[in-house]
C-alpha cells in the first residue's frame, strides 16, 4: 500500500520535472526551429527570448476575487497531504496481537512479546548469530519481518526452512493466527576464509 | 600463465548431494539434491524481486517539498495580512520574469530539474533491493507459503568463497555474486589447474544450488597460479 503510494507520487513528480525542465530546455536551446518541428499553441515556453514565468503570467488572475483564497486553499491542501506522506514512512511497530480466546472475549498479546520469541527461537537455530524480528501490519492481521545473521558455517536454504518450518509457525500457532506473512532477510557475519580440514 | 575459464548454468549439473548437504534434506528442507529443476515446474515458488518501499526517497522528497510550499504558504498569508513579501520571493519572482531562456543559469536548471525527474522516476518504476537474491519458498511444509526470504549478495558470496578454498590446492579465491551470474576466480599453488577447475566447478555447483536461490545464477570459474614472488 505504502510503497505503491510512495512510487507512484516519486513517479508522477519525477515526470513533472522532467516535462518542466524538458520543456524549459527546448524553448532555451530553440530546438523546435534548429529541428523544424512545432509546438501546439498553448505550449508556454515560446523560444529563446522567452522567460520561465513572465509578469504577466503570474498576475494574469492577482485582480480577481477567487484568486489569493485559491492559491492560498491548494496550498494548504498541498501541505497537509505532504506532511501526511511524511508522516506515512515513519515504520510502525505493531503494539499488539489481537488473540482469538475462543470464548467470545478477546485477548491482546503484546507485540513486544512475540517479536522476542521469534528472536530467541530464531537465535537457537543452528548456525544462526544474530537475529531481528519485527512485527508489522495490522493487530488483527500482523505480519513478521526477521533479519537473521548467520554464522560462517551456516548453510542460508537449510536455515529458512528450519526458520519457517519452527519458529514462525510456532510464533503463528502461539498467537492463534491463521497466517503469519514473513518477509526474512538473511545476512551472514563477515570473517575470513579459513581451510576447515 | 592463461585463464581457464568457460561456463555452465548450474541448474543443470545432477551431481549428488555431498554428505554435508544430506542431513539438512532429510529432515524436509529442499537441499542440494533436489536441485533447480524441481523449482522451476512447481507452482508457488515464485521468483519475484523483493520491491523497495522507497521510504527514504519518499521521505526526502516529501520534506523538502512541505518546506517550500510552507514557506511559500506563510508568505502568501502575511502578504495578505498586510505585511511585505519576503525578499526571496520577490528575487524569484524577478529573476523568472527576467532571465531569457537561453540564460546559462536556466538553462542549467533546467538539465538539473530534469535530470532529477528522470531519477525520481527510476526511483519509482525499478523494484531496488540489488543487494537481496530472492531465494526458493521451502515447500512441503503446511504454513510456509507466506514467507518470502531473500539471501544478502555479500553472504552468498561468503558461503561460495568458504567453499572454494576447501577445494584442494586452492590457496585462495574471491567470489563475486551479481544478480544473475557468480564469477569465482582462485589461484591454486598445487595440482593441475584443469583438475583444480574441474573439482571447484563441482563444488561450487552443488553450493549454488544449496544456498535455494529462486533464480539459479550461472557460474563462472576461473583458476590461475599465485604470482611468483
Amino acid at each position: 500500500m505504502l510503497r505503491t503510494v510512495n512510487r507512484v507520487l516519486l513517479g508522477l513528480l519525477g515526470l513533472g520535472l522532467f516535462a518542466l525542465g524538458g520543456g524549459v530546455l527546448l524553448g532555451g536551446l530553440d530546438l523546435p526551429r534548429r529541428w523544424d518541428f512545432g509546438m501546439p499553441g498553448w505550449w508556454p515556453f515560446r523560444g529563446p527570448d522567452d522567460v520561465v514565468l513572465g509578469t504577466e503570467g503570474r498576475t494574469r488572475w492577482r485582480e480577481e476575487g477567487w484568486w489569493w483564497p485559491t492559491v492560498i486553499a491548494v496550498l494548504a491542501v498541498l501541505l497537509v497531504l505532504l506532511l501526511w506522506w511524511l508522516l506515512a514512512q515513519r515504520r510502525r511497530r505493531l503494539g499488539g496481537v489481537l488473540v482469538d480466546s475462543g470464548d467470545g472475549a478477546a485477548a491482546r498479546l503484546d507485540g513486544g512479546t512475540l517479536e522476542d520469541v521469534i528472536e530467541e527461537e530464531a537465535q537457537a537455530l543452528d548456525g544462526v548469530s544474530g537475529a531481528h524480528a519485527r512485527l508489522t501490519g495490522r493487530s488483527s492481521a500482523p505480519a513478521a519481518r526477521v533479519r537473521l545473521l548467520l554464522e560462517p558455517h551456516a548453510d542460508p536454504a537449510w536455515t529458512l526452512g528450519r526458520l519457517s518450518r519452527e519458529t514462525l509457525t510456532h510464533a503463528r500457532d502461539s498467537a492463534g493466527l491463521d497466517r503469519l506473512p514473513s518477509k526474512v532477510r538473511l545476512k551472514e557475519v563477515r570473517h575470513r576464509a579459513r581451510r576447515v580440514g | 600463465m592463461s585463464a581457464n575459464t568457460w561456463r555452465q548454468p548450474t541448474g543443470d549439473s545432477d551431481l549428488p548431494p555431498e554428505p554435508g548437504q544430506a542431513a539438512p534434506s532429510a529432515d524436509g528442507t529442499p537441499g542440494a539434491g533436489s536441485g533447480a529443476t524441481a523449482a522451476i515446474d512447481e507452482p508457488g515458488r515464485s521468483a519475484r524481486r523483493f520491491w523497495s518501499t522507497r521510504r527514504i526517497p519518499a521521505a526526502v522528497v516529501a520534506l523538502l517539498s512541505a518546506a517550500a510550499i510552507g514557506l511559500l504558504l506563510y508568505d502568501v498569508v502575511s502578504v495578505r495580512a498586510g505585511r511585505s513579501a519576503m525578499r526571496w520571493r520577490l528575487r524569484l519572482a524577478e529573476e523568472l520574469a527576467t532571465r531569457p531562456l537561453d540564460d546559462i543559469w536556466v538553462i542549467v536548471g533546467a538539465a538539473v530539474a530534469m535530470a532529477l525527474g528522470l531519477w525520481l522516476f527510476l526511483l519509482a518504476v525499478t523494484p531496488g533491493l540489488r543487494r537481496l537474491l530472492p531465494m526458493r519458498q521451502p515447500t512441503g511444509i503446511p504454513g510456509t507459503g507466506e514467507v518470502r526470504a531473500g539471501l544478502d549478495r555479500r553472504a552468498a558470496a561468503l558461503v561460495l568463497r568458504d567453499r572454494a578454498v576447501q577445494v584442494p590446492g586452492v590457496q585462495s579465491a574471491r567470489v563475486a555474486v551479481g544478480r544473475r551470474k557468480v564469477k569465482a576466480r582462485a589461484r591454486a599453488h598445487f595440482r593441475e589447474l584443469e583438475d583444480v577447475r574441474a573439482d571447484l566447478d563441482s563444488e561450487l555447483g552443488q553450493a549454488v544450488t544449496s544456498l535455494g536461490l529462486a533464480r539459479q545464477p550461472t557460474l563462472t570459474v576461473r583458476v590461475r597460479r599465485p604470482k611468483k614472488g
